[in-house]
């Protein structure tokens, strides 16, 4: 008797794809996602490259799948804490966490957020936003329930009182509940460096130097400033703006020593975007290769020179300096094609940090017996013959969590169906 | 210094420690030089204290290099036999910071303050070899954190600023004083911009070069700083209750008598 | 420009901190943080390691170009591949030397070193000051040794004519 159940851990595009197809197949999948809802990074982007195109518009009709598909079982808000078993036969240990919230009854119509006196930083918003303390992370949260954050709930219930469907439930217990399962997916994502371990570019101190994960936030029409780009400091719109490349990567000072693959796509991208919304800013790349590899992006780089008038500068910037009263930023570069030390002002500098393992997954790793390499990403058994399978059988992994080698978007939704397809050989088999 | 309990031994027949020029000369000559530096300081069983940032990285440097690599250890050695001593790794290279810090330890500090000074704004010069290279050298820096809370200890404010890391430009003097003097004036605009009221340096190299420095500034750029340039430990002294000799006060280029009147 | 010597960097990087170059990627960050290189277009680290990379001996080793560095190590603390800019920096020195060129300033140190072995003697005054503080006089105790391993090193080869 086939197992024909699948757990997939991480709710992100990649996870998303994988569960779909096993669920199409007529797989019972369990689709874990330790956040309150799917969607991971992909929600937090306004725009994908390099078709442009909005990234909650392709995201959504699939989040959507997932919820109302007969096969999958959504355990949001949880997290694996024991597996035992092995292939066709595992028994996961799942943590429902308590939202406090019952979803079965809750409509998502945020009465409850309206009257929430509690007002704390918003996770999704990379902290620039604020939300309440009984929340939904961003509009088209799937599943569409709310979550009372109870580390800053002050109890005064007023949530209970307005909701008129009555499913805020204060007293709810974490559960932890096992799951029989013939395979395991790894799909969690990535995480960003953090850019305050460089101090000479001033992250974390200058409100003007953000990551690029915050400016995506920014640009975002469902964003703190309604996808206005306006500059934390003052709210000002940004004139001059640069993104400074590798900061992080590709260094040997803190081990991401790769390359994240992803960034000087994004970046061009962003700068492309800036560009439509306010043509009379200028907007500089400072790089140390430009690497546009795969179809349509060079192009998409020479069209942001050409038509966007997006500057390319080939330089490393050394520092980034602050000017304590407009709080705008200076930077020092040699423009290494010039052979010129220059230094230039900006209102805003754009950090594009390496992307590294998600938070939680090297304990994920260990929970599962998994094998991670230096930089604590899933190794593959085999990047020849079995580039998805983890080094523990029956357990497969996709997306970013796999590493840097992937490329973006299309490329997790690969692997995403890889997985799926190689966890259908393993146990519909050679039997 | 003995008041906080360290004896300070001067090293008999020790040798120049092969700073910047003569490391640009020849890199056998600064490992063994510095090394018999080393070995005397082990004849003696105790550890090196250096004054100068120069001194300090010249002979941290070397001692890491030679308890690192055997190859190094051996090479330096046979050039040792020569004068008849051999480096056997048994010392540690500290400086100022690091044994007040370190040995003697913040609170010994603070409780050996009497008369704190209160309010001074101070910007420190911890010298390019208490802060860089990081990567080498990472846990052993200790020009930021610590020179400030020594610094705080005295009851005087270690004010941010943007260049704390950067150069006096004291090695280039007598290459191109020029650029030296450019340096050091970039230098000082930024402490000036700062607001502060004194800088407080570690090394000796330092002192002369932003003290006596700014003197060079005035003459050859006409720009003025008027900012007094003490050695952190006349700092702790006058924070200690105890005053400053004659000589000393006069021997600052740019005159301290007004910012610390009373306490000289 | 002079000739194009392609064993120069290579033969840099087989010397004793030297070996930093072969990791160049000529990003600029090293450039971009050099306090001297912002005052003058004459001293640039990355471009120092691109005309060693390139091979342009001469121009490398017969010029000011390499002895305007602070030795600050804000290069070196910089580079994001470990390239160790800094001490490229001396090994570049070190083999200048070799050719017979150094500045008058550091020859002036290095005889000084050899014949008193201190780098920089006290100035008239400063001796009169010591004397008058109670401290004692320079000794040049060290200075057989110091002779006797400059000689081995050949160090003393180096030394300008007297």
């Amino acid at each position: 008797m086939v197992n024909k159940s699948v757990m997939v851990v991480g709710g992100g595009i990649a996870g998303i794809q994988a569960s779909l197809d096993l669920a199409n197949r007529g797989y019972k999948v369990y689709l874990v996602e330790r956040s309150p809802s799917i969607g991971g990074r992909m929600a937090q982007l306004d725009k994908t490259f390099p078709t442009m195109d909005c990234s909650m518009c392709i995201l959504a009709p699939k989040m959507i799948e997932c919820s109302h598909h007969h096969n999958v079982q959504l355990l949001s808000y949880s997290e694996v804490k024991a597996v035992k078993g092995t292939t066709g036969d595992f028994v996961v240990t799942v943590l429902r966490k308590p939202r406090y919230v019952d979803i079965t009854k809750c409509t998502g119509c945020n009465i409850c957020a309206e009257h929430c006196p509690v007002e704390v930083p918003n996770e999704f918003d990379e902290q620039l936003g604020t939300r309440k303390a009984v929340y939904m992370p961003f509009p088209q949260a799937v599943p569409r329930a709310m979550t009372v954050d109870k580390n800053n709930c002050i109890e005064c219930g007023l949530c209970i009182k307005m909701c008129q469907a009555g499913a805020v439930d204060l007293k709810q217990q974490p559960q932890e509940e096992d799951y029989n399962v013939g395979a395991i997916i790894v799909a969690t994502g990535f995480d960003i460096f953090d850019a305050s371990q460089i101090p000479t570019y001033g992250y974390g101190r200058y409100k003007n130097v953000v990551t690029s994960l915050e400016l995506e936030r920014l640009l975002c029409a469902s964003g703190p400033t309604g996808g206005h780009l306006i500059r934390p400091s003052d709210g000002k719109i940004p004139r001059t703006i640069a993104f400074i490349q590798c900061v992080g990567s590709r260094d040997r000072r803190f081990g991401a020593t790769y390359c994240s693959s992803i960034c000087c796509k994004y970046s061009v991208k962003d700068a492309v975007l800036i560009k439509e919304h306010e043509p009379n800013t200028t907007v500089s790349i400072f790089y140390i290769d430009m690497r546009a590899f795969g179809r349509g992006f060079q192009e998409f780089v020479n069209r942001a020179k050409s038509e966007y008038g997006v500057r390319f500068v080939r330089s490393s910037p050394g520092e980034i300096l602050e000017d304590p009263a407009s709080k705008n930023l200076r930077i020092w570069y040699e423009d290494t094609v010039a052979g010129r030390i220059e230094n230039a002002e900006l209102d805003l500098v754009v950090l594009c940090p390496a992307l590294i393992p998600s938070k939680g997954s090297g304990d994920l790793a260990k929970v599962l017996g998994a094998e991670v390499d230096q930089y604590g990403f899933f190794k593959a058994a085999d990047l020849i013959t079995s580039p998805v399978d983890t080094t523990v059988q029956g357990i497969f992994v996709c997306g970013y969590a796999l590493g840097p080698k992937t490329g973006d978007i299309p490329d997790s939704i690969m692997q995403g169906s890889a997985t799926a397809a190689r966890v259908a050989e393993v146990l519909e088999g050679s039997a | 210094m003995p008041e906080l309990g360290v004896e300070l031994v001067d090293m008999k027949g020790a040798n120049c420690c092969a700073p910047f020029s003569i490391q640009s000369v020849d890199y056998y000559s600064w490992l063994a030089l510095a090394a018999r530096d080393l070995c005397i300081a082990e004849e003696m069983g105790l550890d090196i204290m250096t004054l100068c940032n120069d001194c300090y990285e010249s002979l941290l440097m070397v001692n890491n290099l030679l308890k690192k690599n055997p190859e190094l250890k051996d090479k330096a050695n046979q050039i040792l036999s020569e004068v008849g001593k051999e480096y056997k790794g048994k010392v540690e290279v500290k400086n100022l910071v690091d044994v007040l810090y370190g040995d003697v330890g913040i609170d010994k500090v603070k409780n050996a303050i009497k008369e704190p000074i209160d309010g001074l704004r101070v910007g420190a010069q911890p010298g390019c070899h208490l802060t860089k290279p990081k990567r080498i050298h990472f846990e052993l820096l200790r020009g930021f954190k610590e020179l400030d809370e020594l610094i705080q200890a005295t009851g005087a404010e270690s004010v941010p600023y943007e260049r704390k890391e950067m150069c006096c430009g004291g090695p280039l003097r007598d290459i191109n004083d020029d650029l030296s003097r450019s340096i050091s004036r970039e230098k000082l605009r930024a402490l000036k911009d700062s607001e502060v009221q004194a800088i407080a340096t570690v090394c000796p190299f330092c002192f002369l070069q932003l003290d006596l420095g700014q003197l060079e500034v005035k003459r050859h750029f006409n720009e003025e700083f008027n900012l007094p340039v003490v050695h952190f430990i006349e700092l702790l002294r006058m924070g200690m209750g105890m005053k400053l000799e004659d000589w000393e006060i006069k021997s600052h280029r740019i005159p301290i008598t007004d910012l610390f009147k009373g306490r000289l | 420009m002079s000739e194009l010597d392609l064993n120069f960097m290579s033969d840099i990087a087989g010397t004793p901190r030297g070996n930093g170059i072969l990791v160049c990627i000529q990003c600029g960050r090293c450039s971009s943080g050099c306090p001297v290189a912002r005052l003058t277009s004459e001293h640039n680290p990355r471009r120092l390691m691109e005309m060693v990379i390139l091979g342009l001996r001469k121009d490398v080793l017969s010029t000011q170009l390499p002895w305007y560095c602070l030795s600050c190590f804000t290069c070196l603390d910089r580079c994001p591949q470990g390239g160790d800019v800094g001490d490229v920096m001396f090994a570049i020195r070190n083999q200048a030397v070799k050719q017979g060129n150094m500045p008058a300033g550091v020859a002036a140190q290095a005889k000084a070193l050899y014949e008193t072995t201190r780098v920089i003697n006290p100035i008239r005054s400063a001796i009169d000051k010591r004397a008058s503080l109670g401290l004692g006089q320079l000794d040049n105790e060290s200075l057989g040794d110091v002779q006797k391993i400059l000689k081995r090193t050949g160090m003393d080869k180096l030394l300008p004519p007297t």
